[in-house]
């Protein structure tokens, strides 16, 4: 009998769901109406890639929450229709196009991984949208309809390593997840390393499920480097840092360079592994600017006084204040119109990491480069930065090293 | 000399966490047949729990007594884990017995629930679990040093191998428990309540992934999809062992933890992996139903 | 084994034609919608959908008729996928080598990337590599006489095994990026200036579903259908009948292999990317489930809950429910598998007739009454 009305009732929830799904096609939610705009965000929420991705979200409904009190968008108030990424690739693929298609978005604000991007690429180019990303990333690309707002490589992971050897290291190892970046950004090392007469003494790539790091530990024992420059990702880093402290290894035996851990990633591996441990970004948490602090404030009053702000969700929430100067030099939400105003290379905004500028050739930003120096209380502190931002160069043509190792693309 | 005992004591701490793990699994799986996917899920909540007794501790009680916590946590994670499938069981599991991959389904269902939980409840990043002092760092003998951490998770598992033999072998539930799998009617005959058996069982094996969970924090990243990283080795480590074997569960663990490390010192991880997937699933074409098997006339065994 | 599964011979027959009536209305239905619904990334996704309704079949054929449960069939979609795309690939960088050859350090185009070049040897490789690579795993498996749940975790291992090795060759296989940035066969399917490409693609899937639809129930409707049954059912009795029981099993093993390949080499089309994740073993079992929330057991039920879960999550996992849809998906999953074993096709069977005698009982009654 109760079986019976539980099945009942689940019959009816089910049918429930399936009207609902069949409703729910074809509908569109339209472009918003006169006194609104709607903007799509597209992150992974479920999934392995979550635990980074939220934050990158939580950035972006920050910078849109804050354009809204301040009177919006061409007098429009942008209103957002966020997806699930669900950490794959082909979901990301089909939900920009549901985006871009069905929802009419103006443009999307998303992706984190390479694999992602790499998937939504066609689809922003073939409808002809707009894509802002905002995670430092390889670099070896430069869409018409990107815009990419975290570092190219000879803006984090050139100059680190310049200053690796300015700091006389000699022998370097390089450790990464077995992904697109970890593996381009060896490639470019290898050659910056081998230009400057010095020493690779090993390369290892943990999986990106890898849960045990002994074998890499003892790997790097046997190769006995001065340094060692990681692009672990994720889940990997907490893993790797608490077994160097298992065997005792500080900063003082093996410093470490690290290009994917910020702030967040300090809190979930626990700031006392990584004190005096290396990083390169463009923001920290600690920038001295104006506009920093009120961006920090304003984040950690949104969502709570124990996150902390990082340099991907800085970048995105630099995109969509960028996405909105460029909305108005252009006086239209229209893409070709806004892709127009960002060529102009006359856009840009006064962020927290400082005066940021979008490249009108490579639709890169040029930005100040921070090498940073993880202390005790979680923080990041900058040891030293360029004077000026850096221009952006995705391919390194500027970087004779990097023409004479051939690791541009072909064509 | 030294490059060798480093790999051997990498191989057995290895061995050792795949062993945690799936020791849960070798009752829930080997003893009962039930076929729980969300047995990784419940190495996560016990290592969120591990996490909220450290904070707990961390708010409310004097900074001397704050590496305890760590006593605390397992003896929570395995209760928390227990109660919580003592519930699946009751709600989930006990009507799919003889329903092995439907429960196996079923499970993969209430998996994606639990992440989903802990994602809404602790956010999708992850959280931080400090070792505490006494496990901090390691200890250095000649040029090796062997971790606290691992040290004592060899010394956990082998306590907890001790008392599941116990319970199984020499108590009274234990054999209350083997006459249930063994034959259910006849159990019932004796007046043995089997359903209370079923519920108790499966809950010890979850709170062994419990205990896991606790451990698994020290070594790494505490988020919603830890525990998916460990699902797949365990199912490997119980049937290579041979299911319903404590013993087979042991060697499956060495087998797959020693070749893991020993691989990886000349490879890739992704390249050991595939090497050692490829030797489980070779090794099973000689002993398809694992090492140590049960020897029955049984043509139609449960399938 | 369980009676929900095997309904009297009668209603058997007589919801075959349900079945086949019901199919018929869904590809009506497919065959329309590019008309009516506007833009593409809809059609887009119901060509992905149609895709995911081949490898349900496909599994139905080996889980829900000969009771194997394979959860690696990601595998088998990923190779045929992986073959595609490397046609594909090809055909847009004019037979020179790739960004991510290059990324490895590769000059020269690696020999077995050669053979993808020509489109009819890669239609052949689509077919061939997985039947073969099938076929061989199946010949091991089925001789030692592996089955029920230890079958499903051999298939899972290997699978995860061929991941890592795709994902540990980036330079051959593009690691976890996968192959990227490729068009359909008929050139570029998203915009609208290209939905006549995507219409032509869109099309040849249908009726690649219908065909595999047809050749499906033609499989099971005949004895070969009824011995896969009688394998689920009593291996060793159907062993012992005399029936070669391991090349039955090996011959829709690999055809399912096959099926599910041609699937992956039409989904590239409308992805426009194949990625190692189509390959992972969560993938895997959400394609088991597929099969179970639709109704195992029955080719139709496949088809049913590839396009109804599909389209929950995609209906779902966006807006308002995005935090809450892993709870949703979940709870669907949980509640088939332990209320209806017989999935969406098995509520259906099972109330239908019942409410339609009611219905008729209920008119014959006030026909009564008015007499």
């Amino acid at each position: 009998m109760k079986k019976g009305l539980i099945k009942k009732i689940a019959v009816a929830a089910a049918a429930l769901c399936f009207t609902m799904t069949i409703s729910s096609c074809g509908k569109a939610a339209g472009t918003g109406d006169e006194e609104s705009v709607t903007v799509g965000l597209l992150h992974s929420l479920t999934g392995s890639m979550a635990i980074s991705e939220k934050a990158v979200s939580d950035a972006e409904k920050l910078a849109i929450e804050e354009i809204n009190t301040a009177g919006g968008v061409l007098g429009k108030q942008i209103k957002f229709i966020e997806e699930d990424g669900a950490s794959d690739p082909s979901t990301f693929a089909t939900k920009a196009e549901k985006l871009i298609d069905q929802d009419k978005v103006v443009t999307v604000f998303g992706c984190w991984t390479s694999s992602s991007r790499k998937a939504v690429k066609p689809v922003f180019e073939d409808y002809n949208a707009l894509l802002w990303y905002p995670v430092q990333y390889e670099g070896m690309e430069a869409s018409e309809n990107i815009v990419y707002a975290g570092a190219a490589p000879n803006q984090q992971i050139v100059p680190a390593v310049e200053y690796l050897i300015e700091q006389g290291y000699k022998k370097f190892f390089l450790m990464g997840s077995d992904y697109v970046f970890p593996r381009t950004a060896n490639m470019i090392i290898e050659a910056q390393v081998k230009a400057a007469g010095l020493e690779v003494v090993g390369v290892e790539y943990a999986d990106m499920e890898q849960t045990d790091f002994a074998a890499i530990i003892s790997k790097i024992e046997a190769a006995q480097p001065d340094v060692i420059l990681n692009t672990l990702n994720g889940s990997g880093n907490v893993s790797f840092f608490k077994q160097m402290s298992e065997k005792n290894y500080t900063s003082e035996d093996y410093m470490t360079m690290s290009f994917s851990i910020a702030e967040e990633e300090v809190t979930a591996i626990g700031p006392a592994l990584l004190t005096n441990h290396l990083v390169s970004w463009n923001y920290y948490q600690t920038t001295d600017t104006a506009k920093n602090k009120d961006f920090v404030a304003a984040y950690k009053a949104k969502f709570g006084e124990n996150r902390v702000t990082s340099d991907p969700a800085e970048a995105a929430y630099i995109n969509v204040y960028l996405w909105k100067a460029a909305v108005e030099k252009a006086g239209s939400f229209d893409v070709d119109k806004v892709i127009e105003a960002i060529e102009s290379g006359e856009i840009s905004f006064d962020a927290p990491e400082g005066m940021v500028t979008l490249n009108g050739d490579n639709h890169h930003l040029a930005k100040p480069v921070r090498i940073g120096e993880i202390r005790a209380d979680g923080l990041i502190y900058e040891i030293k930065s360029t004077p000026a931002p850096v221009e952006p160069d995705p391919y390194l043509t500027t970087y004779d090293w990097a023409v004479a190792a051939g690791i541009q693309p072909l064509e | 000399m030294d490059q060798l005992v480093t790999t051997l004591f990498n191989g057995l701490s290895l061995s050792s966490i795949y062993l945690l793990v799936a020791l849960g699994l070798s009752i829930t799986f080997g003893q009962m047949g039930v076929i729980n996917m969300a047995h990784g899920e419940f190495v996560m909540l016990g290592a969120y729990t591990t996490f909220c007794t450290q904070e707990l501790f961390a708010n409310f009680l004097p900074e001397q007594v704050g590496s305890i916590y760590y006593f605390a946590a397992i003896v929570l994670a395995f209760f928390v884990t227990f109660a919580l499938g003592c519930l699946l069981e009751k709600l989930l599991i006990s009507k799919l017995y003889g329903r092995k991959i439907d429960s196996l389904l079923a499970t993969w269902g209430v998996s994606l629930i639990l992440q989903q939980a802990v994602r809404t409840i602790f956010g999708a990043q992850g959280v931080n679990v400090n070792a505490p002092s006494f496990l901090k760092g390691g200890l250095a003998v000649k040029g090796v040093t062997f971790s606290y951490n691992r040290i004592f998770i060899i010394i956990l598992v082998a306590f907890c191998l001790v008392m599941v033999w116990l319970l199984v072998n020499r108590s009274r539930y234990g054999s209350r428990m083997r006459a249930t799998m063994q034959n259910r009617p006849m159990a019932q005959c004796m007046g043995i309540n089997t359903k209370k058996i079923d519920c108790i069982t499966f809950g010890i094996g979850s709170g062994l992934a419990g205990i896991a969970g606790c451990s698994v924090a020290l070594l790494g990243s505490v988020d919603s999809t830890v525990g998916q990283n460990y699902i797949v080795y365990s199912f490997m480590t119980v049937v290579l062992g041979g299911a319903g074997n404590l013993f087979g569960t042991v060697i499956g663990a060495a087998i797959i933890g020693f070749s893991s490390i020993f691989v990886e010192n000349y490879q890739s991880a992704s390249i050991a992996r595939a090497i050692v997937l490829l030797i489980i699933i070779i090794f099973l074409q000689f002993k398809p139903s694992g090492l140590f098997t049960v020897r029955s006339r049984v043509l139609d065994e449960g399938v | 084994m369980d009676t929900l599964l095997k309904p009297a011979l009668h209603i058997e027959k007589k919801s075959r034609r349900g079945y086949h009536i019901t199919f018929a209305v869904i590809a009506a239905m497919l065959a329309l919608s590019p008309f009516i619904i506007e833009g593409t990334s809809l059609v887009q996704f119901l060509g992905k959908c149609m895709c995911y309704a081949i490898v349900g079949i496909a599994l139905d054929l080996i889980w829900g008729y000969t009771g194997m449960l394979s959860l690696g069939h990601g595998l088998w979609f990923c190779l045929g996928g992986y073959a595609m795309a490397m046609f594909l690939k090809l055909d847009g960088t004019n037979g020179k080598i790739t960004d991510f050859m290059q990324t490895g350090g590769l000059t020269e185009l690696p020999w077995f990337w050669k053979p993808f070049g020509s489109f009819p040897l890669t239609l052949i490789l689509v077919i061939l590599i997985p039947a073969l690579f099938a076929g061989i795993v199946g010949y091991f498996v089925f001789r030692s006489r592996i089955k029920g749940v230890y079958f499903s975790i051999i298939t899972q291992a290997l699978t995860w095994a061929v991941y890592s090795l795709f994902m540990a060759n980036s330079k051959f296989t593009g690691g976890n990026n996968g192959i990227t940035d490729i068009a359909s066969i008929f050139g570029k399917t998203k915009g609208s200036a290209n939905r006549t490409n995507l219409l032509i693609i869109f099309f040849i899937t249908l009726a690649v579903l219908v065909l595999v639809y047809l050749l499906a129930t033609f499989l099971t409707g005949r004895k070969f259908g009824k011995l896969l049954i009688a394998i689920r059912d009593g291996e060793n009795r159907t062993y012992f009948s005399g029936y070669s029981v391991n090349s039955y099993k090996n011959f829709i093993y690999a055809m399912s292999a096959v099926l599910a390949a041609i699937a992956g080499a039409l989904f590239v089309n409308f992805n426009g990317s194949i990625t190692p994740t189509q390959m992972t073993i969560s993938y895997s079992i959400t394609m088991v489930i597929w099969v179970a929330v639709g109704g195992r057991g029955t080719i139709i039920g496949a088809v049913i809950g590839a396009f109804f879960i599909n389209l929950c999550e995609y209906n779902f996992s966006s807006g308002i429910l995005v935090e809450a849809w892993q709870f949703i998906i979940g709870a669907i999953f949980c509640l088939t598998i332990l209320l209806f074993k017989g999935g969406i096709v098995g509520i259906v069977r099972d109330n239908i007739p019942e409410l339609i005698r009611r219905i008729k009982n209920r008119k014959n009654k006030t026909a009564k009454e008015a007499a």
